[in-house]
């Protein structure tokens, strides 16, 4: 299963955890455009959650041995401990409208055993265009083309 | 089984390539292209004979290789449709996408991670 090449179990067993706790998230950035078929690369996986303080996702880290360090200074909340060091917290995604909003342009895309939603690539690079990182930037042109082949290859 | 001048025609369209620069970045001499091209068949006689041994045509014996290419031929094209609709996107961007969109998300994913984490990329 590649599942088991992409996610140990115990990063699986968060993920479930998550959608067993019913707890609002989904995956952005450059993982959720890989998922579209963006050939791109990327080191980690950002989870977008409606309400970070949701008791669901502290239920989920419990079950799975991970822990959330609280943001501090100018660093955001971050996970840490091998089960979910995987995952990156997203709070705000620049750009686009509330997480409610954004739920109506986001896919089910299955990861095996565990099924999660995913950002509409268009959105994602709405928030690309927003923020503006150099990152970003170079980036973004893969994701144009990207969302251009997508459109095309439907007609 | 034949060489088809008419896919390679294509493929060579494809990678905007003329026949002549195939041939010179392969290092095929038209002498020897255009040899193969007008043969009856390019493969060896000992698959022929296995071919005819059981009562087979030596295309049979191929089809991996012919599927794949079919498979190549088509998946340019669909890149010619593709970027010839709109000179701004990148060729490449486009068929990586479409060779992508041809495994599960999860696979893609799969990639993505592991080409990001490859220690050895500037080794």
């Amino acid at each position: 299963m590649p599942e088991n090449l992409i996610f140990t179990s115990k990063e699986v067993a968060f993920l479930r955890e998550l959608e067993r706790h019913k707890v609002e998230f989904m995956l952005v950035g450059a993982a959720a455009a890989a998922l579209q078929g963006a050939p791109v690369v990327t080191q980690d996986v950002d989870l977008w959650f409606e309400d970070v303080k949701d008791p669901g996702i502290q239920s989920a880290l419990r079950k799975s041995g991970g822990i959330m360090v609280p943001s501090f200074g100018h660093n955001p909340p971050t996970f840490a401990g091998d089960a979910v060091k995987l995952f990156d917290i997203v709070l705000t995604m620049h750009g686009l409208m509330s997480f409610a909003e954004e739920k109506k342009n986001s896919i089910e895309v299955s990861l095996g055993r565990v099924k999660v939603r995913v950002l509409d690539l268009a959105r994602i690079i709405k928030s690309k265009e927003a923020v503006k990182r150099p990152k970003d930037l170079l980036v973004l042109p893969v994701l144009r083309d990207t969302l251009k082949t997508l459109k095309r290859k439907e007609r | 089984m034949r060489l088809s001048g008419k896919n390679i025609t294509k493929l060579c369209r494809a990678h905007g390539l003329s026949l002549n620069a195939l041939l010179k970045r392969a290092g095929v001499s038209k002498t020897a292209f255009y040899h193969l091209l007008y043969k009856e068949s390019v493969l060896p006689r000992s698959i022929e004979a296995l071919a005819a041994v059981l009562g087979v045509r030596a295309s049979v014996l191929l089809d991996e290789a012919d599927q794949e290419s079919r498979r190549a031929v088509r998946l340019l094209e669909e890149v010619d449709r593709i970027a010839g609709s709109d000179l701004s996107v990148d060729r490449d961007n486009v068929r990586h996408t479409l060779l992508l969109l041809e495994e599960k998300p999860i696979e893609r994913l799969q990639r993505s991670l592991i080409r990001a984490r490859k220690p050895d990329l500037h080794e």
